[in-house]
């Protein structure tokens, strides 16, 4: 312990260095931590966190008395996540691989430039482009099939307007990591393969996708920590916060955003953040777990 | 020595052999497929800049196109001539964008220099400090409540600037370039010349990791452009609100914009006294997004590189 503090005393220059992102974290991120508690107290703004009255489980009995809606955005929380995860991955690495045996590389450079854009739209801004194409009297997509469909009435349609909007929006940028690993294989591995009479399908199921499967299960299972958090603009935004259409598009985050504004359902609310919180933290520990199996170096801690 | 420069030579070849590769039908397909898909992704973007300058008229009739047959300005004119407010959430969204991406880069270099010392025993407290955020997090409502009523910073920019100013993935993006790429004799060797702790940050490491602070600054810098929800949660007054912010409520906005004084009663009788609600939306879309677009292709490759980066930790 002596040594110890000898060592940071010694070193109090480093000690200076990290303090400025030692308080933003502190305020910004570990203070609302504490935050949680709220979930087992009776909110009152006058008295603030700490000074609010404990109420036990109050505010759970909110959450099984308005089960549907936590159930519901349970549900599409975790139905998005499993989606957008799987399609995700699957077109991420597929776009990869594409632009990878592309042999016009000039031109493939500016095409993946191009794809790359969206991921630099807010969504604040893609509710507008959304809307050229689906809204009712406007809509290019409306106009071109000479249909009439109220897109924005209708939560049926909303899981694949929000897939597509997802893909078109991530995919580009998505893929930049996979074909960094794809630049990493050794290319003498595919001359020996040409040698042995492989040709290119051979070479991509036995080469190129075997060198990508350590990639892919690590972002896979880092993934699975965030399951019980969603790309708030997309549902929160894109649908225009909009209450017909929350059966198919309110997630957890959105639902939360959506409360603050309101100032509605106070303990629902609490609740179902609690409720998130600890769930994303089992489920990051968990995940950590596995990548530490499978891929020791990749684990986060 | 020739066995260890053979891989890159016989990289080098294989670029150049794969140039004059046989264009067969296959690479003309798989070429028509990402065509396709680079047409799915742009051409929203392109239909983005044809409505902003499609006459309004035209729109409400005939909906949105991507050929339309009547141009109008009337959209772009009423957002930059009448738009006052623009050009406050210009200022403001610029001022926290560099504003943060500055403070975020040197505090969290500081940071990852201080983590990647070996002889600093504090260093593995710091590294577990900074991981904790990422598995566990207090969520959207005791961050509203704390920084509302605890810090009372409602209507703040600092709650534009701070909570996006450190990321975890960030500082480990810092510290693996730090320690992979800048050999510690060179630190070693500024400390027995005589050079203390902080200058040997600031005039050795800080320098050397421009690369890394590149890649990493663009990406703070767009998560700041496109920082919407903060400013939703806790920005109210007009002087204070970023282009984001505009965007989210411009319905509201564009009305703000125009019947605000500024716009002298000529010229609105000119646009036939109507709003062009759609054209105009479109056109602040162009204002809000236009910098990124700009930007953007000059950082690719700084980008690109940052993200492979940050994927292999040290």
């Amino acid at each position: 312990m002596k040594g110890f503090l000898e060592n940071t005393w010694k070193h109090r220059a480093h000690v200076i260095l990290a303090l400025p992102v030692f308080l933003v974290l502190f305020f910004i991120m570990y203070v609302p931590m504490t935050g949680l508690i709220l979930a087992f107290k009776d909110f009152d703004v006058t008295k603030g966190i700490y000074g609010s009255p404990f109420c036990g489980l109050e505010n759970f009995k909110f959450l099984i008395a308005s089960k549907s809606t936590f159930i519901n955005i349970t549900k599409n929380t975790i139905f998005y996540y499993i989606l957008f995860t799987a399609l995700g991955t699957f077109l991420n690495v597929t776009l990869a691989i594409a632009i990878d045996q592309c042999i016009f590389k000039k031109m493939t450079k500016v095409m993946q430039t191009l794809m790359i854009i969206p991921v630099f739209i807010s969504y604040a801004a893609v509710q507008f482009i959304v809307y050229a194409f689906i809204s009712k009297d406007t809509g290019l997509i409306n106009n071109a099939l000479g249909t009439n469909t109220s897109f924005y009435m209708n939560p049926a349609l909303w899981p694949a307007i929000l897939t597509i909007t997802k893909i078109w929006k991530d995919t580009g940028y998505g893929s930049v990591l996979y074909m960094s690993v794809l630049a990493g294989i050794d290319t003498e591995l595919y001359e020996a393969a040409e040698i042995d009479g492989a040709n290119r399908w051979k070479k991509i199921w036995h080469i190129t996708l075997p060198s990508l499967i350590p990639m892919i299960t690590v972002m896979l299972l880092l993934s699975v920590g965030n399951v019980m958090r969603s790309d708030t603009g997309l549902f929160y935004q894109v649908t225009r916060d909009s209450g017909v259409l929350y059966s198919t598009t309110q997630v957890i985050d959105s639902y939360v955003l959506h409360a603050i504004f309101k100032n509605s359902n106070f303990g629902f609310t609490a609740a179902t953040s609690f409720f998130q919180s600890i769930v994303g933290l089992l489920l990051m520990l968990f995940a950590n777990w596995m990548v530490k199996k499978i891929e020791p170096e990749n684990a986060l801690f | 020595m020739s066995r260890k420069n053979k891989p890159q030579v016989g990289k080098n070849a294989d670029l150049a052999a794969s140039k004059t590769e046989k264009k067969t039908a296959g690479q003309f397909i798989l070429f028509a497929c990402l065509f396709i898909f680079t047409v799915f992704c742009f051409a929203p973007v392109l239909l983005v800049f044809i409505s902003a300058f499609t006459d309004e008229i035209y729109i409400t009739q005939h909906g949105f196109s991507f050929f339309p047959e009547k141009w109008s300005m009337a959209g772009m004119n009423a957002v930059l001539r009448y738009g006052k407010q623009l050009f406050t959430s210009y200022a403001v969204t610029i001022f926290v964008t560099v504003a943060g991406t500055l403070l975020g880069l040197l505090i969290m270099s500081m940071y990852a220099y201080a983590m990647s010392r070996k002889e600093f025993k504090l260093a593995k407290f710091l590294a577990i400090f900074l991981l904790i955020p990422m598995l566990f997090n207090g969520g959207q409502l005791s961050g509203y409540i704390v920084f509302t009523s605890m810090y009372k910073l409602k209507d703040s920019l600092l709650l534009l600037i701070l909570p996006l100013c450190v990321s975890t993935m960030n500082v480990i993006i810092l510290r693996t370039y730090i320690v992979n790429s800048i050999p510690s004799e060179l630190m070693e060797a500024a400390k027995i010349d005589g050079a203390g702790e902080y200058r040997t940050f600031f005039q050795i490491t800080l320098p050397l990791l421009k690369p890394s602070l590149a890649a990493v600054g663009f990406m703070m810098a767009t998560a700041y452009w496109n920082d919407w929800q903060n400013a939703l949660l806790y920005i109210d007054t007009n002087s204070k609100k970023p282009l984001q912010l505009l965007l989210v409520n411009i319905q509201k906005s564009i009305q703000f914009l125009l019947n605000n004084n500024n716009v002298p009663a000529s010229a609105r009788a000119a646009m036939g006294g109507a709003i062009p609600q759609n054209s105009a939306t479109m056109a602040t879309v162009i204002v809000v997004i236009g910098p990124i677009m700009v930007a953007y292709p000059f950082f690719q490759k700084y980008f690109i590189k940052g993200l492979t980066v940050g994927s292999v930790k040290g």
